[in-house]
């Protein structure tokens, strides 16, 4: 049953979300098209109303997905909908996976989408010489490989945010069932989730690092210019860190989930 | 094997009792009322049913199973409020009930949306209140569930639609099946009960045979009820 659970989140998610994607494309390619033809007063104003549209689609992409996943967690699990969901022949698990999975695809989605935008609007031989350059500077800077640098960055980016939208939907499940369904009470209690997991991490890591210097030396130094493979090593412990997290929260919001639901 | 088995069923809301110390049993053939007065526990009793709402003590049996994805599968639930996704067109939401329930048949959806007029291409935001519960309604009679659960099904439609809805009731449900009706307007539905139940403040106070309880009152359910629940 989850694949169909799963379907029908997706095709909510494709219904609300595409307009966002297209739009950023399209204003990418305005960016691109009014920036290539001969410059004119006229044609600039254009080409800047345009990058700012499609830096305003990038975000909206961005906060869209992680506000419509909320709502669409609240208004399946808790709202008029609920009436529905929960009497599906479906477990509460396949309920709580499918919205994650959904999470999970629209998030890479967008991550796509994003770079696609941006690769449409900027990408020529020039800038992309200047962006390599940039970031070989910090890399070099923190005695790092290029690739590496770029690969960590985004898994942690894509791995705080997904965290994020985990700690909303456990304060969901458990601000619902302590002050039936008031969404502030949720907010609450999803920020506060949200800031004892990032301070879990912190605490995890500096855990570590009474076993690692190196790692305890990022702590404790003002500088960064310090050992790379301090540097390697956080990345891949922080990263593990997260998705034990991850993991850890999705069981609590399962084990919640099935003690049951009081729906208004 | 009772269709439904409730034993000792309570449910609290904040130190409030809304059931208290629930007894029923079911059996397979029947169409009952669930009658009782605004806030008796006629929909708390239902929801929990259905795993919209989690006991505080007692156990629910449905065919011997507890509530879970076994019960769901036989049980055809209409709630009392529309509770489709409004962003669906009539014909998705008909796709919805047929990957969720083998024991949906399609065409007799199809069969009961002409009979009342509703396009099966239309969106459900573009349909009023009383359309999308009839759609529902139609969902829920559309399937060949051994417990069909009908939270105030009438309320919203009006007069001449109450007659083909009850026809449809009636004529939908196997004999194997049960329907549990809950509803205010007990002298539209008297003529369709095979059983009665009364609730109030949350207890089970009457349960019993509607043909026998009218010849030993003499009375209609309707005034039975009223004389029973006078304020």
């Amino acid at each position: 049953m989850l694949n169909k659970l799963l379907k029908y989140d997706l095709k909510y998610m494709i219904k609300n979300m595409s307009i966002f994607y297209m739009l950023s494309i399209f204003f990418a390619i305005t960016t691109r098209i009014l920036f290539d033809i001969e410059q004119s007063v006229i044609i600039n104003i254009i080409g800047q109303i345009s990058v700012s549209c499609m830096f305003g689609m990038i975000a909206s992409i961005l906060i869209n997905t992680m506000m419509k996943s909320w709502g669409r967690f609240r208004d399946s699990l808790y709202k008029d909908e609920s009436y529905l969901t929960h009497t599906l022949p479906v477990t509460k698990n396949e309920l709580y996976n499918s919205k994650f999975i959904q999470t999970l695809i629209f998030f890479f989605i967008g991550f796509i989408v994003i770079i696609l935008s941006l690769f449409i609007a900027y990408y020529s031989k020039e800038n992309w010489l200047s962006i390599t350059n940039y970031i070989k500077t910090i890399t070099a800077g923190l005695n790092m490989n290029t690739f590496f640098f770029i690969v960590m960055a985004i898994i942690l980016i894509f791995l705080e945010v997904f965290n994020a939208i985990m700690c909303g939907f456990f304060g969901m499940i458990l601000g619902h069932k302590k002050n039936n369904g008031k969404l502030g009470y949720s907010v609450l209690v999803g920020f506060i989730i949200y800031l004892i997991a990032q301070a879990s991490i912190i605490a995890l890591l500096f855990i570590y690092g009474l076993f690692d210097s190196s790692v305890m030396g990022l702590f404790k130094s003002g500088t960064i210019s310090i050992d790379v493979n301090a540097f390697k090593t956080l990345a891949i412990i922080a990263s593990i860190l997260y998705l034990l997290i991850i993991y850890g929260i999705s069981l609590l919001c399962k084990k919640e989930l099935n003690k049951g639901v009081n729906v208004e | 094997m009772k269709l439904l088995e409730i034993k000792n069923l309570n449910k609290s809301f904040e130190n409030k009792e809304i059931l208290k110390d629930v007894n029923l049993s079911l059996s397979s053939g029947k169409i009952v009322g669930l009658l009782g007065k605004n806030g008796a526990g006629k929909t708390t009793l239902i929801k929990l049913i259905n795993d919209l709402l989690t006991p505080t003590s007692g156990e629910i049996l449905i065919n011997g199973n507890k509530v879970g994805v076994e019960t769901k599968k036989v049980i055809s639930y209409l709630p009392e409020r529309t509770y489709l996704n409004k962003q669906m067109k009539v014909s998705e939401v008909i796709d919805y009930f047929k990957d969720f329930y083998k024991d949906f048949d399609e065409k007799k959806a199809e069969k009961l949306l002409k009979d009342l007029d509703l396009d099966i291409n239309q969106h459900l935001t573009k349909m009023s209140k009383g359309m999308q519960e009839k759609v529902q309604l139609v969902l829920v009679m559309s399937r060949n569930a051994d417990l069909y659960i009908l939270d105030e099904p009438l309320g919203g439609v009006d007069p001449a639609t109450r007659d083909y809805i009850l026809d449809t009731i009636l004529s939908n449900f196997n004999e194997n099946a049960s329907v549990i009706l809950s509803t205010h307007l007990i002298s539209d539905i008297e003529r369709i009960l095979d059983e009665v139940i009364f609730i109030d403040k949350g207890k089970i106070v009457l349960q019993s045979d509607a043909d026998k309880l009218r010849n030993k009152e003499k009375s209609s359910i309707d005034e039975i009820f009223r004389r029973m629940f006078k304020c």
